[in-house]
């Protein structure tokens, strides 16, 4: 039983239910406190995290807590590097994400921030729980809060339509799984994780569940041909919100692609199954980033982009999935692909705020509109450019590496699928490059320019501290790389047998 | 049977409560009267009544589900100080035949008999036709009740005649008798036709499509605490009933009308989904929404196991509680705006916030989203059906996937517009207000700690 863990998982809920209650404008100043709180907690954890244990997969920081007599399933959460890197990314943001709503006018209230924390909880318990019926219960649970952001605070004009459409795509996907999980579940011991990857499935069963399984992650990530939710949901939602989607909340099929969906059904990844993932992933990649160039609003273009970027990650993992059940083991898929999960947390954040930033400069999404703001904020102008080459995959930003082993474990697969999905790196310069010109050099429009100011200090703390991650972590990647190492081990171990 | 007892005589005192002109007080005189019920019902029943144990045996599951039904009920006559307000004169009336109809309720689940089957069916149903019927002036009422009279005196006669037919070729009432002749004579028609317009009478009292027809106009027209009444209440007992005749009394004949119950789950689960999807009234929505649930209840059917019965008590509670949640919101909606349309509760969350999100978590409980109490429920029944047919499963997946969008459009009309259209200084009353938050907490706490339900009620 780890107390600290139990705190890191409650102090999220107890913030947001104090903070529900605080009815005040200094709510804010709370819930920064609950998070900056719940940040140097995840720092202080970290420290005494062992990053490489004698044994693969090892957990640390355990709490095993039997639950229910008629259901086999455990309040079980524990920590291994994976879940580290992604717990660290939601903490790290979640301050930011909080702070960068400072300047709102008119300022929100609790229940924003309240709903914030408690997707703050959701998603720790989705990267901490060890249980296939936890991890189901909180990956609901964070769809509820931002669910409410998205559609409270979201473009009046739009948010019937597109909140309703995005909470049913989502639950659909959501409601799948769970047959799926209960499937697995009643050919195996327990809910247990290490049970549910020894579930006595057959081939034929394995390939139905994983497409089940499957099509929950494809919603939430998106993949290709489910992503019709997602530009509208990023573009109309609060940033705040945006931010939370982009930057958070699709990591979590990130992690449940590698947590449960590879190792619970090796099989089917062998088969046409694994290939027609890599396929929409790498189709995505492509139309994802020549829809970006075209786009002339600013956060639909981000959108976009982060549809790109996401197929690269989910390219990256099933070519090294396919190669690890074929025989020979190999991580480096999942490595890049939680480096990049991590980077591309940051950059989008990044973007998405930088986006906002233009947006109450120009009074306008559109990039066409925009123009000359670099001669007028010098600050702003250098911090953007720092956030976007780190999108872009620079050598020295942190998208580089983690698009680096992306490609390069897609190389490993099929030399015809790295020529696809390197194309990433090239558009991604085109489209970011032409939104960064358009908005920030040319002639502009004078009587904006003139009254338009530099960066506030809230607005420059955020942007400043998300440029500092970003050249960091492009200099020094290999922390991050180690820490994923293990438990990717021990998972792709698990596949082959 | 003590509980019954208890019931009855509280009944009959509300009722002269009335008659003496006291009807104010008859819902205390109930409530009162309920938690001593609610009290006896956890002690063993007296040696007494053990020589009526071939007619109304008070087993472990008859305790589970008396306890959960008188429980709803207490939480419904909170609600009905207001929701009655303007029937100053016979409010006893109504108290009094709510209780007539637990009692109908009461013993539907401890029937050992079919001759306790039928009477209880029909204590249960008389007095909700003229319950159905109680709001004299208004139309829809008076439509509810000659509406529901009309199919229900119809389905009593299938009833009936099944009753008939199993009796003649088996030879008795006996549920357990008639169980061992299921299991020994399969083949027999007569009795194979007995069972299935027995599954028709019961298809019909749990409004099961396509039996459903009657439930959606009689649960908009009737007052708005009646039919929380009867979703709720007699949902319980019916299902209760449908599945004790079922499993029990024709388990051996089970593979002649698993099939029949299979293509009624599919149909009424897409059917009141679909139609709940086309509504433009809540509480229309609610009553399809209501349909609905039957079909995932039906899933109980399959993969029958000993922990069924406590499934089903669970997701009946969950249900019922959530259902509760709903229509206190309508009821104090209907009161202000004399209509239940999706605008009528614009904006309800900037001026009831309590009574808002206890609506707002009921039906995210109904559409099944965790840590409610409706996800557990679902979740336990999904799992036991998910064994012996995953298809039905899938079936049913597909219908909440429908049904989540009917439930979005209300809480949706409550939580997001940014002015309420409340303009009245008029407060919601503080029971609406105590009955908001133990709903809410009760969704929460069942759907974290599922096992306090066992413990609870005493399994």
């Amino acid at each position: 039983m780890s107390y600290l863990l139990l705190t890191l998982l409650l102090l999220p809920l107890v913030g947001s239910a104090v903070v529900f209650a605080w009815k005040n404008s200094t709510s804010k100043y709370l819930a920064l406190g609950f998070a900056f709180a719940q940040m140097f907690l995840s720092f202080y954890m970290l420290a005494n995290f062992d990053a490489t244990p004698t044994v693969d997969g090892v957990l640390q920081y355990e709490i095993n807590y039997p639950w229910s007599q008629f259901i086999k399933s455990n309040l079980h959460f524990g920590i291994d590097g994976m879940s580290m890197v992604l717990l660290l990314l939601t903490n790290i943001l979640t301050p930011l994400i909080i702070l960068s709503s400072f300047n709102e006018k008119p300022g929100y209230r609790n229940t924003f921030y309240g709903l914030i924390l408690l997707m703050q909880f959701g998603l720790i318990g989705v990267f901490t729980a060890l249980d296939g019926l936890l991890f189901y219960i909180f990956w609901e649970v964070t769809l509820i809060p931002i669910w409410l952001i998205a559609g409270i605070w979201g473009q009046e004009n739009k948010k019937i339509a597109f909140t309703t459409r995005f909470f049913v795509y989502t639950f659909v996907g959501s409601l799948f799984m769970m047959i799926g999980l209960i499937y697995v579940y009643t050919h195996s011991a327990s809910f247990a994780l290490t049970d549910l990857y020894n579930a006595n499935l057959n081939a034929s069963e394995q390939t139905v569940i994983f497409w089940f399984i499957f099509f929950a992650f494809a919603v939430k990530l998106p993949i290709f041909p489910f992503h019709s939710w997602q530009p509208d949901t990023y573009t109309y939602s609060p940033t705040q919100g945006t931010m939370l989607l982009s930057g958070i909340m699709l990591k979590m099929a990130v992690y449940g692609l590698l947590r449960y969906l590879l190792p619970i059904t090796p099989d089917p990844v062998l088969g046409i199954s694994g290939q027609i993932v890599l396929v929409l992933a790498i189709v995505g990649i492509v139309h994802g980033a020549l829809i970006a160039i075209v786009q002339n609003d600013s956060k639909r273009l981000i959108a976009y982009s982060s549809l790109s970027h996401v197929g690269l990650m989910v390219a990256g993992i099933m070519a090294s999935a396919i190669l690890t059940v074929k025989g020979t083991l190999m991580t480096e898929g999942g490595e890049g692909a939680l480096v990049q999960a991590f980077a591309h947390g940051i950059n989008v954040v990044g973007l998405f705020y930088c986006a906002d930033i233009l947006y109450k400069r120009f009074k306008t999404r559109d990039i066409r509109q925009m123009g000359g703001l670099a001669k007028v904020a010098p600050k702003f102008a250098v911090l953007f450019l720092v956030i976007l080459l780190g999108s872009v995959g620079l050598p020295l930003t942190n998208g580089f590496i983690g698009e680096f082993i992306l490609i390069k474990s897609v190389f490993d697969y099929s030399k015809l699928a790295a020529v696809f999905a390197g194309l990433t790196m090239i558009l991604s310069a085109v489209y970011l490059l032409r939104f960064y010109g358009k908005a920030m050099f040319g002639e502009g429009n004078e009587s904006v320019l003139s009254s338009a100011k530099d960066l506030s200090a809230v607005e420059f703390t955020v942007l400043a501290s998300l440029a500092v991650f970003v050249i960091l972590l492009g200099l020094f990647p290999q922390p991050l790389i180690e820490m994923v190492n293990s438990s990717l081990k021990f998972i792709f171990t698990s596949m082959m047998n | 049977m003590s509980v019954l007892i208890i019931i009855f005589l509280t009944a009959v005192v509300a009722l002269f409560a009335g008659v003496f002109e006291q009807g104010k007080f008859s819902r205390y005189i109930s409530i009162l009267g309920l938690l001593v019920a609610f009290y006896i019902s956890f002690l063993p029943e007296a040696e007494f009544f053990n020589q009526y144990k071939s007619m109304f045996d008070y087993t472990v599951n008859a305790a589970l589900f008396t306890k959960i039904a008188i429980v709803i009920t207490i939480l419904l006559f909170f609600l009905g100080g207001f929701s009655f307000s303007n029937h100053r004169s016979h409010q006893s009336e109504l108290y009094a035949l709510m209780l007539f109809a637990l009692c109908g309720g009461i013993v539907l689940f401890g029937f050992q008999n079919l001759v306790t089957l039928f009477l209880g069916v029909e204590i249960l149903s008389i007095p909700l036709y003229v319950l159905a019927g109680s709001n004299k002036t208004d139309l829809r009422s008076n439509e509810a009740s000659v509406k529901y009279f009309l199919m229900g005196a119809f389905a009593t006669g299938f009833l009936l005649f099944g009753i008939a037919l199993v009796y003649g070729s088996s030879g008795s009432f006996d549920l357990y008798k008639i169980h061992q002749f299921s299991l020994e004579n399969s083949k027999d028609l007569m009795f194979n036709a007995g069972a299935v317009l027995m599954l028709v009478a019961l298809a019909f009292k749990v409004s099961m499509a396509p039996f459903h027809m009657w439930s959606p106009d009689v649960y908009q027209g009737s007052p708005s605490l009646i039919t929380a009444f009867m979703m709720s209440v007699v949902k319980i007992s019916a299902f209760f009933a449908f599945f004790k005749v079922m499993s029990i009394g024709f388990f051996g004949i089970t593979g002649e009308w698993i099939n029949i119950v299979g293509v009624l789950i599919i149909i009424t689960l897409f059917l009141a989904n679909v139609m709940g999807l086309a509504q433009s009234n809540a509480k229309r929505m609610l009553a399809y929404s209501s349909v609905s649930h039957v079909g995932y209840l039906g899933l109980i059917f399959f993969g029958l196991n000993n922990l069924s019965a406590y499934n089903l008590a669970f997701y009946l509670f969950a249900y019922s509680l959530a259902t509760i949640g709903v229509m206190m919101c309508l009821i104090w909606v209907e009161k202000l705006k004399r209509e239940t349309s999706y605008n009528a509760f614009k904006g309800l969350a900037h001026t009831e916030p309590l009574l808002a999100v206890a609506a707002a978590i009921s039906m995210l409980s109904m559409a099944g989203i965790p840590l409610t109490a409706g996800f557990m429920g679902k979740f336990s029944i999904f799992a036991q059906a998910i064994q012996t047919t995953p298809f039905l499963v899938l079936v049913a997946v597909l219908g909440s996937a429908i049904s989540i969008a009917y439930y979005l459009r209300l809480i949706m009309v409550m939580f997001f517009p940014k002015e309420s259209s409340f303009k009245t200084s008029e407060r919601v009353p503080l029971t609406y207000n105590i009955v908001a938050v133990f709903i809410i907490a009760a969704l929460l706490v069942l759907g974290i700690f599922p096992d306090l339900f066992a413990t609870q009620f005493g399994m």
